[in-house]
């Protein structure tokens, strides 16, 4: 699983410049006989990104040797809010 | 989708450098002539140099990139059809500009009917969109206003360009134009600014939380401002409707800057970039300007009726709002565009740039001032009558507008 989460902090929200699990996108993983399920939100509906976060989401976690499949939800509820960020995503965007 | 909007942005960058190589070589002299007489051929010629070929090819052009983003990736109706409106609009605008010009009356009259068509079909492209989306909220909203305006301001214009040739409608034919500014330059480009914004910016300041209330209010004087100001102009109403119409729409402004400021209160994000910054502030500015004229214009009946009071504010809302909120906004959806096209696809398999590495914020901040003091001298030299000081003014503005929108240009190399 460490190695799920290591993976996706790879795949950056391109003009936040913070990686996804930082930003506190990622609501839940599940892995079981090499597919991995990926529960994540955006910070808003409509994100310009949607469509290449979620490729990219799938992308990254394909560069795993264990991994088969990939299945990434976009989930609205509950809404991301700004306190999900982590210390380090906070400290990055200059909110603290 | 990325065809379709680089070709309307591509293709008002190149209108956008045409007008300010154009007033460079005439050392801006133009402008004097402009502010004694605005209605004269290279005047016409200029304006919808920029007001068309430039300003109304990007805003096409971002919509077309931003409509399935607010519209959480729903297609466009066709971007097929998009093509196809890029084609006649295209080569309207550049017939129309030809004939206003080379003050061939043949040729304004035809190819103000082929822009308005291009026009038309815009309309049908968006408005199908958005009613097959069924996701009205304030953005939807001002942005179909802002179209149907476009559609109003298309219809007066080739009204008029019809009656260059057919010349039937004396005294009505000014009617008209007072009708079609208010369209254009209030209805199309306000609302399409302001509708954007309510996306732009919590997106940018990563605002979460603020109300959307005022949204509607913004949208209801608005549109009531433009309305009013229309039919009087349409109806040769007395001064007093015109004033109201004005009022309506300052009071629109003045809700908006509060709302901006709301929006930038609840942000989680202080930098959101330089061109965010630059749009708040000129919303603010252009709020202050516009309170001082609604109080100062009654008083002031005989100033505010001159033909070159009229060129200076019209100019300063056209160049100093519309003008430099697109620029500013340039500098966000260009890197966008760009970065989502050539890295978008690269995401999660390596190290890629961010958007902001495309584009140098200073130097943004650098050029986006020296074309707002360029401006300021402009306005000087033309509400004073000062033929050297609009010169001087006036070609600075091209040139700082001119490195501007090389730095602009420059993101599509790296
Ligand atoms: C299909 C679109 C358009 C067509 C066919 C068109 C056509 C015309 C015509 C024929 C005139 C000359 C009226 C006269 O002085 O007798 C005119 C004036 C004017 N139009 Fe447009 N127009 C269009 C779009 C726009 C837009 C989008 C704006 C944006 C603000 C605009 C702003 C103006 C202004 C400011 C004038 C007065 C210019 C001057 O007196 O030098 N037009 N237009």
């Amino acid at each position: 699983m460490d190695s799920i989460t290591e993976c996706l902090k790879e795949v950056y929200d391109p003009e936040l410049g913070v990686n996804i699990v930082d930003l506190g996108l990622i609501y839940d993983i599940q892995f079981a006989a090499g597919n991995v399920s990926v529960v994540m939100t955006l910070t808003t509906p409509g994100c310009p990104m949607h469509d290449m976060i979620v490729g990219g989401v799938k992308r990254a976690l394909q560069t795993l040797p264990e991994v088969l499949s990939v299945e990434v939800d976009v989930v609205w509820e509950p809404a991301w809010a700004p306190t999900l960020m982590s210390d380090e995503a906070k400290e990055h965007l200059g909110y603290m | 989708m990325f065809r379709l909007p680089f070709l309307f942005i591509i293709t008002g960058l190149i209108s956008f450098t045409l007008f300010q190589l154009f007033s460079l070589f005439d050392f801006a002299t133009w402008l004097t002539v402009f502010g004694d007489e605005p209605r004269y051929p290279t005047g016409w010629f200029r304006v919808h140099l920029l007001v068309l070929g430039w300003a109304t090819m990007i805003a096409m052009g971002a919509m077309y990139q931003l409509i399935p983003v607010v519209l959480q990736n729903h297609r466009l109706f066709s971007e097929k059809l998009g093509f196809v409106h890029y084609g006649f609009f295209a080569v309207g605008t550049a017939g129309l500009l030809f004939g206003f010009q080379s003050m061939q009356v043949m040729w304004i009259a035809g190819f103000a009917t082929v822009a308005f068509i291009g026009v038309l079909l815009f309309a049908i492209n968006i408005g199908v969109t958005l009613i097959r989306a069924r996701k009205w909220n304030t953005i939807t909203v001002s942005v179909a206003c802002s179209v149907a305006y476009l559609v109003l301001a298309g219809t007066s214009g080739m009204l008029m360009g019809l009656n260059f040739y057919f010349e039937q409608w004396g005294d009505f034919h000014e009617q008209l134009l007072g009708a079609h500014i208010c369209f254009a330059a209030f209805g199309w480009f306000g609302l399409l600014i302001t509708g954007f914004s309510y996306k732009m910016l919590p997106m940018f300041y990563l605002s979460h939380g603020h109300s959307e209330t005022l949204q509607k209010v913004v949208i209801a004087c608005w549109n009531a401002g433009v309305l009013v100001g229309a039919l009087s102009f349409l109806f040769n109403g007395p001064g007093w409707v015109k004033w109201s119409g004005l009022l309506l729409v300052v009071l629109a402004m003045l809700t908006y800057s509060f709302h901006l400021s709301q929006i930038v209160k609840h942000r989680h994000k202080p930098n959101p970039g330089v061109g965010m910054k630059w749009s708040l502030s000129l919303a603010h500015s252009l709020t202050l300007i516009g309170i001082i004229i609604v109080i100062i214009s009654p008083f002031t009946p005989d100033i505010m009726a001159q033909s070159r009071m009229a060129v200076v504010l019209g100019w300063l809302y056209l160049w100093g709002w519309v003008g430099l909120t697109l620029l500013s906004y340039l500098s966000k959806i260009v890197p966008f565009l760009w970065w989502t096209h050539k890295y978008g696809p690269l995401i999660g398999k390596k190290k890629i740039p961010t958007m902001s590495d495309l584009i140098d914020d200073r130097r943004v901040h650098i050029g986006l001032s020296v074309i707002g003091t360029s401006l300021f001298m402009l306005m000087v030299g033309l509400s004073w009558n000062q033929p050297w000081m609009t010169s001087i003014g006036g070609s600075l503005l091209s040139l700082s507008s001119l490195f501007y929108i090389s730095l602009i240009a420059n993101v599509f190399t790296k």
